[in-house]
């Protein structure tokens, strides 16, 4: 251990013994218990409904993926009176263990959801699991609290991303929504319930030992599991901390505890909440990024920067023709498990730099359909593909934060273009503006919900705080367009 | 540095082995699992795995998995007349159920095998129709199969042969077990036995740190469970990582786990005349006593010392005799805890089962009950102990010792040693033993007819053309 990891650990130690006695696993589980209504922010509450909206939309689109069909086949063997939603399919209810699940893998299925910085994709994890516990739950909890509880999930895992400087780069080993995303989910569902200091810490405990998966099945059809895994076993450690189960006591303090998935592990102590003080949410200070095509984050760099020289090369010539292009280079972080020449499958498409840059310079942009097979196949593409040279330069680290994408196209003639993206559009520093997010909700929602359906869910988002029955949104996402209205009797009272 | 690891590795491969070329440790692994057949089970395999069949069946807390919600019920919860949950909730109840006191199974390299495997096996078992239950040796088989492959993926990293520090390896290899096992009971292909394998791989992984609280047990509990689902999912056709147990440098699989990592192919059961299960060259350890496994050195060494006192002319064992007790162990931060506070803790203390086994000669489930854990002369003993950590002692199952060495007030020093306690690999519980151990467990909760009935279905599994027998006792 060097000097300066051993001097931040003294300053740590020193810090909060000084602060208080009491353990980083402690601390954690009073805030999640003591945090309250007030203390959300305006900048916080618009931030995070943002982010439901993008994520249910994300889901329902979502549903009509494969891989949410066969998590559904495999849900409905347990079936149960106690009813939650499953997300697009009308009259389907699992258990919310299950419904949890399957909505969590539709929100991950096309990698369309939400990424923060430090990398995780935080929503996934906690909303399908929050709103499948609330129609559950005897007395419905209000929109405001359902805002807080989600609230509370994005905030642990922002702060135990925290905890350590390998979180900051793109990831090599654990996924990181198998990581936090568990513990987000059990903190939010622990705040739904109204667990006390010791049950939310026993929850985050049991969460632990449910959390961590490897990166060597994203970019495939499991990867969406990752983040309906996290949802459901993070509603089950709160369920099960609900009823006594108790875990280490110290979880978040021991390298031997949620430091295991780490090399380098520096707890420290979430604020101490008061009830009528001011808390300073992660959420505040680092925005998120919104998708703008389904693809790995990445991605949005590449396709910013091919569509810039796409340009370049048509005003040029507006009848150019691009099978002239002799050569591609792309210069991008070094990050194996999305440098994929040529990809097989639609996941590993979405995991491939090359595909991206083809895709997007063939077109224009990229979009959900760019993941079709149709379009996957195209000679055209198929033959771009083999052009890409990719170069991982010095200065281009693998991080969401600092990472660009160049992109220098050499065509027959000799001539090159170049375009460089240091960030795009979606991006934190870049935010969506309010009437794109919305509208990719609307496309995406509209595949599979009435269109009155997609505006009553923009309308209760916006509107969240006031909500008095939040599990309404669990019946709107129901409403299928195919399915006739009288099918439909679920339709509860409007907004 | 992985290639050249990759290279010696290829160079030290069994010489019957005869990959091809693209064959990938992940894909050897599925064709193991679909291939491998009953016949391939040897004699000693066959009894080896048949005792660690022989499992205890407790009591536990239903509360959780009654509020869960499972009310496809079709797999039976040990011991519960009639109490049914969904496959893969009964797997994970029963699961915990075996690991709750921590006294079943251990082997070497350290894990718990049997825990993981079963419950899921069972509870497919439940799930088939009346008429299609497997057969006594397919059960037998898929069990193989599924110790065997935990057994195969412990040996692929150095750093598994000791006391883990980082993950609990019940829950890193346990799961994959289990999906490998199931995967085999439920007839997959090569293809769908690798998706299992590596969609469990997705749900593997607890830390350290829950062991020794009551959470452990769903460790187990979990492995099983979920490994049940990978290979359930996996026959729905769900894909993952091809490569899941390859080193592939820059994202890691299964290597996530372990800090070194050197993967080996599988031989496939047909290119290979017998293949050599790890159980026939490896035997298990059968626990006495409901604690952690090194708490069982400590134990017979203590308990020497017992005897010798109980030699003297004062034939009993006062604290106030003692001054000092000095206990010479691995170093284990885990199992060392000088004032254990719960039951969980109590199982995983060298000083809690020294000094139970130097008042009473033994350590035995009722050791663990509140009353014998406040015992004033318990603590009082608890109070004189020092513990050393001496460097030939490795936290290591097949090389550590254990030493206690007590000082009485009288100045006489009475010393015990173990090297090997009664019930590890060398040196096995007779049938005798293990069946007595049986009874005790079983008897607690099952009827003396259902008791005898279990003892007789194991001894004749391999025979059995239905596994009935079996699964109507344990109901």
């Amino acid at each position: 251990m060097n000097v300066v990891v051993l001097f931040c650990k003294l300053r740590t130690f020193l810090l909060n013994y000084k602060q208080t006695n009491i353990s980083v696993t402690e601390s954690f589980g009073a805030a999640v218990s003591s945090l309250n209504a007030a203390h959300l922010t305006d900048g916080v509450i618009r931030r995070s409904k943002r982010m439901m909206l993008d994520t249910l939309g994300v889901g329902l689109l979502g549903t009509s993926s494969p891989v949410f069909n066969v998590v559904l086949q495999h849900g409905k063997m347990y079936q149960s009176k106690e009813n939650s939603s499953v997300w697009g399919r009308p009259g389907t209810f699992l258990p919310p263990y299950y419904a949890a699940f399957v909505n969590g893998v539709a929100v991950h299925s096309m990698d369309f959801d939400d990424t923060w910085h430090p990398a995780t994709h935080p929503s996934g994890a906690v909303l399908p699991a929050l709103l499948a516990l609330a129609e559950t739950l005897h007395s419905k909890p209000s929109g405001l609290e359902l805002l807080l509880a989600f609230n509370v999930g994005l905030e642990v895992q922002g702060r135990l991303l925290r905890f350590s400087k390998q979180a900051h780069n793109i990831p090599k080993r654990f996924h990181p929504p198998a990581v936090v995303g568990v513990m987000g989910s059990a903190a939010a569902t622990a705040k739904l319930l109204g667990l006390s200091p010791t049950q939310s810490m026993a929850a985050m405990a049991i969460a632990c030992s449910s959390a961590g998966a490897p990166m060597a099945n994203a970019a495939t059809q499991t990867k969406p599991l990752h983040l309906g895994n996290a949802a459901r076993r993070g509603l089950e450690a709160s369920q099960l901390a609900l009823l006594g189960l108790e875990g280490n006591k110290q979880i978040l303090d021991l390298e031997s505890g949620f430091g295991v998935f780490y090399q380098d592990y520096i707890p420290q102590h979430l604020a101490e909440v008061t009830p009528n003080g001011h808390y300073r949410w992660v959420l505040e200070d680092q925005d998120i990024a919104f998708k703008r095509f389904p693809a790995h984050l990445g991605m949005h760099w590449v396709a910013d920067a091919a569509v810039n020289v796409r340009t370049q090369i048509l005003t040029e010539d507006p009848n150019a023709d691009l099978r002239q292009i002799k050569r591609i280079t792309l210069r991008v972080p070094s990050s194996r498990y999305i440098d994929r020449p040529i990809p097989d499958t639609e996941h590993q498409a979405r995991h491939s730099f090359q595909f991206n840059c083809c895709s997007a310079l063939l077109d224009g942009e990229v979009t959900v359909d760019s993941f079709s097979s149709k379009m996957m196949n195209r000679k055209s593409l198929r033959e771009l593909l083999h052009k890409v040279h990719l170069e991982n330069p010095e200065d281009n680290p693998a991080s969401f934060e600092k990472m660009y994408c160049e992109i220098m196209v050499e065509m027959a003639r000799g001539e090159t273009h170049t375009a460089r993206c240091n960030t795009f559009y979606g991006h934190w520093r870049k935010p969506l503006s309010q009437e794109h997010l919305v509208r990719k909700f609307k496309t995406n929602a509209s595949t599979v919900l009435t269109s009155g359906a997609a505006d009553g869910i923009v309308q209760i988002i916006e509107n969240l705080e006031k909500i008095p029955d939040c599990s309404v949104l669990g019946s709107y996402m129901q409403f299928h367009k195919h399915v006739t209205q009288r099918e439909q009797s679920y339709y509860s009272a409007s907004v | 540095t992985l290639t050249s690891t990759l290279t010696s590795t290829t160079r030290r491969q069994h010489a019957l082995q005869r990959t091809a070329p693209e064959e990938t440790v992940t894909s050897s692994f599925g064709r193991f699992i679909q291939g491998v057949q009953p016949s391939h089970l040897s004699p000693k395999v066959i009894q080896r795995s048949k005792r660690m069949v022989t499992t205890e069946v407790f009591d536990l807390a239903l509360q959780h998995c009654q509020h869960m919600y499972a009310p496809d019920d079709i797999s039976f919860v040990y011991g519960r007349n009639g109490t049914k949950l969904s496959p893969t909730l009964a797997a994970f109840v029963n699961g915990v159920a075996v690991h709750s006191m921590d006294f079943d199974d251990t082997w070497h390299p350290a894990t718990h095998p049997s825990g993981a495997v079963l419950p899921a096996l069972l509870a497919i078992s439940d799930m088939l129709p009346k008429n299609s239950k497997p057969r006594g040796v397919d059960l037998l088989l898929a069990f193989n199969v599924g110790i065997e492959i935990q057994g195969r993926l412990l040996r692929f990293s150095n750093e598994a042969r000791n006391i883990p520090k980082r993950f609990h390896p019940p829950t890193v290899v346990g799961t994959m077990g289990s999906a490998a096992a199931c995967a085999r009971l439920l007839s997959l292909d090569p293809t769908q036995c690798s998706n299992a394998l590596a969609i469990a791989a997705s749900l593997s992984g607890a830390p350290m740190a829950n062991a020794a609280t009551q959470s452990k047990p769903l460790h187990i509990g979990n492995a099983s469970r979920l490994g049940l689902e990978a290979a359930l999912l996996a026959s729905r056709g769900l894909e993952a990582s091809p490569l899941i147990l390859d080193a592939v440098p820059g994202v890691a699989g299964f290597s996530a786990f372990y800090e070194d990592y050197a993967p080996q192919p599988l031989p496939s059961p047909e290119e290979v005349e017998m293949h050599s299960f790890l159980l026939e060259e490896q035997d298990m350890a059968f626990k006495r006593f409901p604690a952690h496994l090194g708490m069982h050195w400590v134990a017979d060494a203590a308990a020497t010392v017992h005897k010798a006192l109980m030699d003297l002319p004062i034939r009993s064992i006062s604290p106030n005799m003692v001054q000092d007790i000095l206990l010479r162990v691995p170093h284990s931060k885990y199992i060392n805890r000088p004032y254990p506070e719960s039951e969980h803790q109590a199982r995983h203390s060298f000083q809690f089962n020294a000094c139970t086994a130097l008042l009473d000669g033994e350590v035995t489930v009722q050791s663990f009950q509140n009353e014998a854990v406040l015992r004033p002369e318990l603590y009082e003993l608890l109070s004189r102990v020092r513990v050393e950590h001496p460097q030939d002692n490795p936290a290591n199952f097949n090389r550590m010792y254990a030493e206690v060495e007590v000082t009485l007030v009288s100045g006489d020093v009475f010393r015990g040693r173990c090297d090997t306690f009664y019930g590890h690999w060398r040196n096995p519980l007779s049938e005798e033993s293990l069946k007595k151990k049986f009874r005790n467990n079983a008897g607690a909760v099952l009827t003396p007819d259902r008791v005898d009935a279990l003892v007789q279905a194991v001894d004749e599994l391999e025979y059995l053309d239905d596994c009935t027998p079996l699964l109507t006792p344990l109901q």
